[in-house]
């Protein structure tokens, strides 16, 4: 009960109390939104399943995939969950039992909002089961057991982050599991199936579902017990120096070292990593719109995914801009650097990215020659005006960033702000309307015209640009130092 | 050097500086004490242009630090370790530092060569990022940082706390040392034997004023034991 309080009093009074309270607000409608999203998509499954699947019964074939859903899960939750460990650093002295505070790391871990899949996905499942003509034991005993695995996967969470030999044995597990099933080998995921096809026919074996939960809390337990020294499992691991990494952006020229600098911290630290990890998910995002016909008439989709798979970078990583350096702001403040070539670096840099990508996006002619050449339109416009537009938006946002830590799914309390979220609108909207009303009036290749002379434009007149926009740098420059001041 | 004009800072009706006049001639050694609270980190960033004046400026070689970007092409400072790149391995920060200077790999490995004996071997080679380092290294590293590019204006907050003795006397013998340098030299610190042993100048600052303006004398570190033994 004493941690709990402690938790409480981190919680309010922290200095981003406030601004917490606002994000959980917009977060809440987000949550609210994409779990509705998804309590629609799984409630579809089971009446899709029993119209396309003649042969055999709907839960048959979703129990058989079932297997693939967890691996998905537990990678979903070793990229974003955040485990509460770092935290109780304080509270190794005090004379608190270590089962006690290993106790409350492990319930507090169940708190966290991925735990509630088996409620937007499993739950719509189980309730048209029901609906079909399932008894209402068999449905429990269905998802009381998946609801026990949920759990399960949570506590697992913690040794795939905290062990290596856990993280490798699992991903080769997951691997021989995939390329079995591929080669015809063995079909684990179809065995597990059965098992749980079974467990449908014999609903009182429902509890067997506590066995894997029980083992899995005890081993954790035990390794975080083992691991309850500040050298072990509670520091931050520390890494193998990458030496000489990204040497050779010197040969880009004079202030290259900049973005060395840039390109270094996105490497050694674990919040900026993850970016690039949505980065490169981005890449990918099209594929969702120009596979569907239904898109193709439907102006603001196709720029809208054109813009995605080029501007990732410029949309994850430029939002944080200055923020990423905010553990040493002080220092690039008074160096002997000025605020336009710190610009200018930051803006090199995404324009290099957002280039890169447009090349990796080559691909996408098998779309047709008119989707590449939108997707290269939009990358121009993101170089040359989404670019300046995150530069400017970035500095309203002004909390501090811990650098090696991950963001929290859903609790992205770490540098955001209401103000940017406002303008990805501009970053939106304004190229749809650039593509859209020459392409309506005239034709396509005016609106790729328009795109593109728009970025040209801002390439152009970058010195002008960012001159303009140091000078509200300078303007905001002891607010956000000051506010970069406050601890995390 | 440094002249200080009718400086104060307030936060929220509270004046935690209030400085009518204070200058500094190039080449002093200048030693800045007093107990908590006293507003010596508050001068230091207004010195560095970190926060902003209520009244009042400050001029560094005859620039306002508050109008114009030109005082930090020859200013060197480390205040606290936001002043290091955690992520960097120290070769790569001070590299990074030397770049933004524009100073020759030939003179960063002249400027690190005064520092070996003060490295003690734990700082270079290590193969660790600065994060890893411990407290104290990564205060070498950063008071290191602050020499590169020969600045004629050093600013050190606390340089002594932190260090292992050995490591406080190779630190004080090289400040020592810099006194034919012709270099501007500002340091604040907690520990009076240091302090009177590096500076020539020592300031006391009390609740924001300037209590004391000494010139060293033998006199000195007993004044200033006098003073704070009464507080």
């Amino acid at each position: 009960m004493n941690l709990f309080r402690l938790q409480w009093k981190a919680t309010f009074r922290s200095p981003q109390w406030e601004a917490k309270l606002s994000i959980k607000i917009i977060m809440g409608f987000l949550i609210v939104y994409f779990g509705g999203a998804f309590v629609l998509g799984a409630s579809v499954i089971y009446p899709i399943l029993f119209k396309t699947v003649l042969d055999r019964e709907p839960l048959e074939v979703f129990n058989s995939v079932l297997l693939y859903v967890l691996f998905f899960e537990l990678g979903v939750r070793f990229l974003l969950q955040q485990l509460p460990v770092t935290n109780i650093q304080t509270l190794i002295l005090l004379p608190l039992s270590k089962g006690r505070v290993i106790r409350h790391i492990l319930f507090k871990s169940v708190f966290s909002s991925i735990n509630l899949t088996p409620l937007i996905i499993y739950l719509p499942f189980a309730i048209s089961m029901y609906r079909d003509d399932y008894l209402f034991d068999e449905v429990f005993a269905w998802w009381s057991v998946l609801l026990l695995l949920t759990l399960c996967l949570n506590f697992l969470t913690f040794l795939v982050n905290k062990s290596n030999w856990f993280f490798w044995t699992a991903l080769v597990v997951m691997v021989l599991v995939v390329l079995g099933d591929y080669y015809d080998l063995f079909y684990a995921a179809k065995k597990a199936g059965v098992l749980f096809d079974l467990l449908v026919q014999h609903p009182s074996f429902w509890w067997t579902g506590m066995v894997p939960l029980i083992l899995t809390y005890g081993i954790v337990f035990r390794y975080l017990k083992r691991q309850f020294y500040l050298d072990k499992g509670l520091s931050v691991k520390k890494e193998q120096v990458r030496q000489n990494s990204f040497s050779f952006v010197d040969k880009l020229g004079q202030d290259a070292f900049l973005i060395k600098n840039d390109l270094r911290m996105i490497a050694r630290n674990a919040r900026p990593r993850q970016v690039m990890v949505m980065v490169a998910l981005f890449l990918f995002y099209g594929l969702i719109f120009f596979t569907q016909e239904i898109y193709r008439d439907m102006t603001f989709a196709l720029v809208f995914a054109a813009l995605f798979v080029t501007g990732g970078f410029t949309m994850t990583f430029g939002n944080y801009v200055p923020a990423w350096d905010s553990s040493y702001y002080p220092l690039l403040m008074t160096q002997n650097i000025s605020y336009k070539d710190y610009l200018l670096s930051k803006w090199n840099l995404m324009a290099f990215m957002t280039f890169l990508a447009a090349i990796l996006s080559t691909p996408y002619l098998y779309f047709g020659a008119d989707i590449l050449l939108l997707i290269w339109a939009c990358s121009i416009f993101t170089i040359g005006v989404g670019t300046w537009v995150t530069l400017a938006g970035g500095l309203l946002n002004k909390t501090p960033m811990k650098l090696n830590a991950k963001a929290k799914a859903f609790d992205n309390t770490q540098a955001f702000s209401m103000t940017q979220f406002l303008l990805v609108i501009p970053k939106l909207v304004l190229p749809v309307m650039l593509y859209g009303i020459p392409a309506a009036i005239f034709n396509e290749a005016a609106g790729i015209f328009t795109l593109t002379s728009a970025g040209i434009l801002g390439i152009v007149l970058r010195q002008k640009i960012a001159a303009w926009i140091t000078r509200w740098y300078i303007q905001q420059k002891y607010a956000t130092i000051a506010a970069f001041n406050q601890s995390v | 050097m440094i002249q200080i004009n009718q400086i104060s800072k307030t936060y929220d009706n509270t004046t935690v500086l209030s400085i009518d006049a204070l200058s500094l001639a190039a080449g002093e050694h200048f030693g800045l004490v007093g107990n908590n609270g006293a507003g010596k980190t508050t001068l230091f960033s207004l010195l560095l242009d970190l926060i902003q004046p209520t009244t009042g400026n400050i001029t560094n070689n005859e620039i306002d630090v508050a109008k114009s970007e030109a005082w930090k092409s020859h200013t060197g400072a480390f205040v606290d370790e936001r002043f290091l790149i955690d992520y960097l391995t120290p070769e790569e920060y001070f590299a990074f530092v030397a770049q933004l200077r524009h100073v020759s790999n030939e003179e960063l490995s002249a400027t690190l060569a005064e520092f070996a004996s003060f490295f003690n071997g734990e700082v270079l080679d290590q193969n660790k990022y600065i994060r890893d380092l411990s407290k104290g290294n990564q205060k070498k590293v950063g008071l290191a940082a602050a020499f590169i590019g020969a600045p004629s204006l050093v600013i050190l907050d606390e340089p002594f706390a932190n260090l292992d003795p050995s490591s406080q006397i190779r630190l004080k013998r090289f400040l020592a040392s810099e006194v034919n340098a012709d270099k501007t030299l500002l340091i604040s610190s907690h520990d009076l034997n240091h302090v009177t042993e590096v500076c020539e100048r020592i300031v006391l600052l009390e609740k924001g004023r300037v209590l004391k303006d000494m010139p060293k004398t033998p006199q000195t570190l007993k004044e200033l034991h006098e003073y704070f033994s009464e507080q």
